[in-house]
């Protein structure tokens, strides 16, 4: 009690005095206050300030206080502190300002993000990119697979030529090895990971975090080279109605409508929908297959969001339905399925969700927080590839309970949790029938040790009980060191395993004639460590502002699925005997020119191999197939005042890249030549136009058209045993238009 | 021929200025202004001075496409004064609770 009076005697005697003596230098003062629930304030110490565009910031005292000196262009003050929300705000005069954090609990509740389209989140210890809305509306088409067009780290690519799923790529590893999240819960996974990033429509989202490297364990032991988390359009706070419309010159059409209404000062509801189709037979380079299927996808979410001081809950459901057809152009599934006629793949899926957050929250001690995650999801996937049948079933229930507090003050903090995952999966291919049930109880701790401005620690570990592959122990560790207020240096280190679905992963191994060969001992999870290291600096060139990045990771795996290709009557799949590894590193520049451009610029280069078996038992190194060693990135964007109107343009080269020697009867041995696919550039680019209410935008994807000359070998024999779709390693469809409109009532 | 119609076409088209009082008073209010003014007709360009006393906001516009009544209009529209015009009561309503008269700009 007596030192609040003292406090609030300093309070006022430094408002009395800001007016008068402080007028006089430039300097801004002011103090950093938490309100607590019982009406009380309480100094936040160590509370980092400074102004946008500035280079040198300063941090609060003991007693809350800081000063910091005002050049006259310079009026947004960033205000940030470990477990408090960022916050920008407005100063134009030198009296003394106030300023009340609010405290975040970043893995229970929403983080607002407002920056650049895209940004590291420097406040993160783990390397970690935001794409935000603006990053996103740059790349209008279409969902979660098309959002990293201007994102440097992660690459994206047709995985065949018939069944339309997209692959994406982190530090040379495929979208597998990624933990991604929908709101902490993870989602692209088991049998949806193949076409999962397809059923997130980019309209619903808010923003997409990328964090490179080992993960925190709070959301599980799978990640194992990133996290994605995807944060969707919040009842309470996204827009009122939002509706998109979008055609392109593939015949693609999509309408995507979002509701959010606010029921009371607590109460908010929710709806995210999406429907799309696209019914054009298109065979560009006339091979007699769709160079697309045709497919039909109804979306939605429907949540209901409850907050007040005390508590937080969310719940709601998700539905989607989608259907696709492809193959032979000719192909009707109602009568020529399993005749030999005409070469068809369908493919059928039903997902049904659950999901509810709820988390229980302190006003008197906002670094305090329980949350509890749980998540309920029924997926069915049914499937044919010519002859080749296969469904799948999974059932899947997840919830995470988080506890969060400090020891002593909020430099120490910990997260404590426990977690259940429950997996059954019930696949048929052929005539074999695969059935798992996977039952993992885990526990976690997490533990960030902060010395202000200088250095945050997190040390974390997990411990899951796997019924079937027994008590694994998890460790991740990160580091992040402020060389200066401009630059950070992050370190990180962690494990991660993952139990494979060889099929439903593997989808576009199976538009072929090749055999599907499990080779040796039943499959075994896969396993990984990755190392990383990151550099970030702010700089100023001519007076702007910009940002250079470099990082180097390096994954090693232990145990992997390896899906061996290099018999060209075979998919040989095996658990990894030898080495297998991907090294990692990139250099990207950031750059603001002129008030409202951005300039990227991004290089890196990729080192995957691993020892594949060949059938005489050797174990030869390979370069990964169909992955490029080099990518060059450039993104150039443009924006008038409010964004009346927008200009964008991203410039894409790719390196050339092995594949598999697909020649007939080719056995794959330490002697045999390396083939490599062609280097190619794609150029997509998009203008927007906006009113005060709606936006129109006209955009262009690959408009350089260039196109992989016959993606599909012996495209004129399906029932071959040459038949390949497999091995796609460029765009099989040419240049495509679009247009599209949207409308948002705030 | 070809080279005068050049230089006529390079002549820019005749703008006016006006400057007019509003309620604005934070810088939330700078931008609803802003913003509106920039997405209405005819308007080339706009500033609100937030620290003039009567928050003055300057207004370049092309007087062929709107009018300084248009102007004010607008500014009434999204729930603030302009001069002698009051602000429109639907627009008033909606605006953030920081924005309405009483406010206090931080």
């Amino acid at each position: 009690m007596y030192t609040q009076k003292i406090y609030k005697l300093l309070f006022f005697s430094v408002l009395l005095f800001s007016g008068t003596a402080f007028s006089q230098t430039e300097t801004v003062r002011g103090i950093v206050l938490e309100k607590k629930a019982n009406g009380k304030t309480e100094p936040v110490i160590g509370a980092t300030l400074r102004w946008e565009n500035a280079k040198k910031g300063t941090s609060t005292d003991t007693k809350g206080e800081f000063s910091l000196s005002k050049s006259s262009p310079n009026h947004e003050l960033i205000v940030s502190s470990v477990g408090f929300k960022t916050d920008t705000l407005m100063v134009h005069s030198l009296d003394f300002v106030t300023i009340y954090l609010t405290v975040q609990n970043a893995d229970l509740q929403e983080v607002v993000v407002k920056s650049e389209a895209t940004s590291i989140d420097k406040m993160n210890p783990i390397h970690t990119e935001i794409i935000t809305t603006k990053a996103l509306a740059k790349a209008a088409c279409c969902n979660l697979s098309e959002s990293f067009e201007t994102n440097a780290s992660v690459s994206v690519s047709y995985s065949d030529a018939i069944t339309g799923s997209k692959q994406i790529q982190l530090l040379g590893l495929s979208g597998n090895y990624i933990q991604t999240n929908v709101e902490n819960i993870p989602s692209i996974r088991g049998l949806n990971t193949v076409f999962g990033l397809n059923y997130l429509p980019g309209t619903w989202l808010s923003s997409i975090d990328v964090a490179k490297g080992a993960g925190s364990v709070m959301s599980g032991y799978e990640s194992m080279t990133g996290a994605l988390n995807v944060e969707l359009a919040k009842p309470d706070m996204a827009e009122k109605l939002y509706l998109n419309t979008y055609g392109n010159s593939q015949g693609r059409g999509e309408v995507n409508l979002n509701l959010a209404h606010k029921i009371n000062k607590k109460w908010s509801v929710g709806f995210l929908t999406h429907a799309s189709t696209l019914q054009t037979k298109l065979d560009q380079n006339d091979d007699g297959f769709l160079d697309l299927p045709l497919y039909t996808q109804f979306n939605g979410i429907n949540r209901w969001k409850y907050q007040s001081d005390k508590l937080m809950a969310q719940f709601g459901v998700k539905a989607l339905y989608e259907d696709r057809t492809g193959g032979q152009v000719n192909f009707n599934p109602d009568i020529d399925r399993n005749s030999g006629r005409f070469y068809g793949f369908g493919s059928k899926t039903q997902r049904y969700e659950f999901f509810s957050k709820t988390a229980k929250l302190y006003q008197s001690k906002p670094y305090q927080g329980l949350g509890l995650i749980i998540n309920g999801l029924v997926h069915d996937n049914a499937s044919y590839f010519g002859f080749k049948n296969y469904t799948g079933t999974q059932k899947s229930l997840y919830s995470n309970l988080i506890y969060q507090n400090i020891l002593g003050n909020t430099n120490h903090q910990y997260k404590a949790g426990l977690s259940y995952l429950l997996d059954d999966y019930n696949e048929r291919y052929l005539d074999s029938t695969f059935r798992r049930t996977e039952s993992v109880p885990g526990t976690f701790l997490e533990y960030t040790e902060t010395i202000p401005n200088k250095l945050t620690l997190v040390i974390g570990g997990r411990v899951d009980f796997h019924n079937l592959y027994g008590t694994r122990f998890t460790p991740r560790f990160h580091a992040k060191y402020e060389v200066s207020p401009n630059t950070q240096l992050r370190l990180s280190a962690g494990k991660g395993w993952r139990m494979p679905n060889a099929i439903a992963e593997n989808f576009g191994m199976l538009v072929n004639s090749r055999q599907l060969k499990l080779v040796g001992d039943a499959i075994r999870p896969e396993e990984s460590w990755n190392f990383g290291v990151s550099l970030s600096h702010d700089f100023y060139l001519f007076d702007k502002k910009g940002m250079l990045i470099l990082d180097a990771y390096r994954t090693d795996f232990q145990n992997q699925l390896i899906v061996d290709m290099e018999s060209a009557e075979f998919v040989r799949l095996y658990n990894l005997q030898g080495r297998s590894f991907s090294n990692s590193f990139q250099v990207e520049v950031n750059y603001s020119p002129a008030k409202r451009m951005d300039i990227k610029l991004a290089y890196r280069v990729f080192d995957v191999r691993n020892d594949a078996v060949t059938p005489s038992g050797e174990l030869t190194l390979l370069p990964k197939q169909f992955v490029n060693r080099d990518r060059f990135l450039f993104n150039w964007g443009y924006a008038t005042k409010f964004d009346k109107w927008k200009f964008d343009l991203t410039w894409q080269w790719n390196g050339r890249r092995r594949i598999p020697d697909f020649s007939d009867g080719h056995v794959h041995s330490a002697l045999s030549p390396t083939i490599f696919a062609p280097a190619f550039s794609n150029i997509n680019a998009q203008v927007t136009k906006a009113f005060y209410k709606w936006d129109i935008y006209v955009g262009g994807e690959n408009l350089n058209n260039f196109t992989q000359k016959d993606p599909i070998i012996a495209a004129n024999d399906p029932f071959g045993k040459n038949f390949d779709a497999s091995m796609v390693w460029g765009p099989v469809i040419g240049r495509m238009v679009y247009v599209g409109m949207r409308y948002k009532i705030k | 021929m070809l080279f005068i119609s050049v230089i006529a076409f390079a002549d820019k088209p005749k703008t006016e200025t006006v400057k007019i009082k509003t309620s604005a008073i934070c810088e939330q209010c700078k931008e609803i202004i802003e913003k509106k003014l920039t997405f209405t007709k005819g308007v080339v360009d706009v500033d609100v001075d937030l620290d003039s006393k009567d928050k003055i906001t300057t207004v370049i516009f092309n007087p062929k496409k709107t009018s300084v009544e248009k102007i004010k209009k607008a500014i009434t529209a999204v729930g603030y004064d302009a001069d002698e015009l009051v602000a429109d009561p639907a627009g008033y309503e909606q605006l953030p609770g920081c924005c309405k008269k009483g406010g206090v700009r931080e």
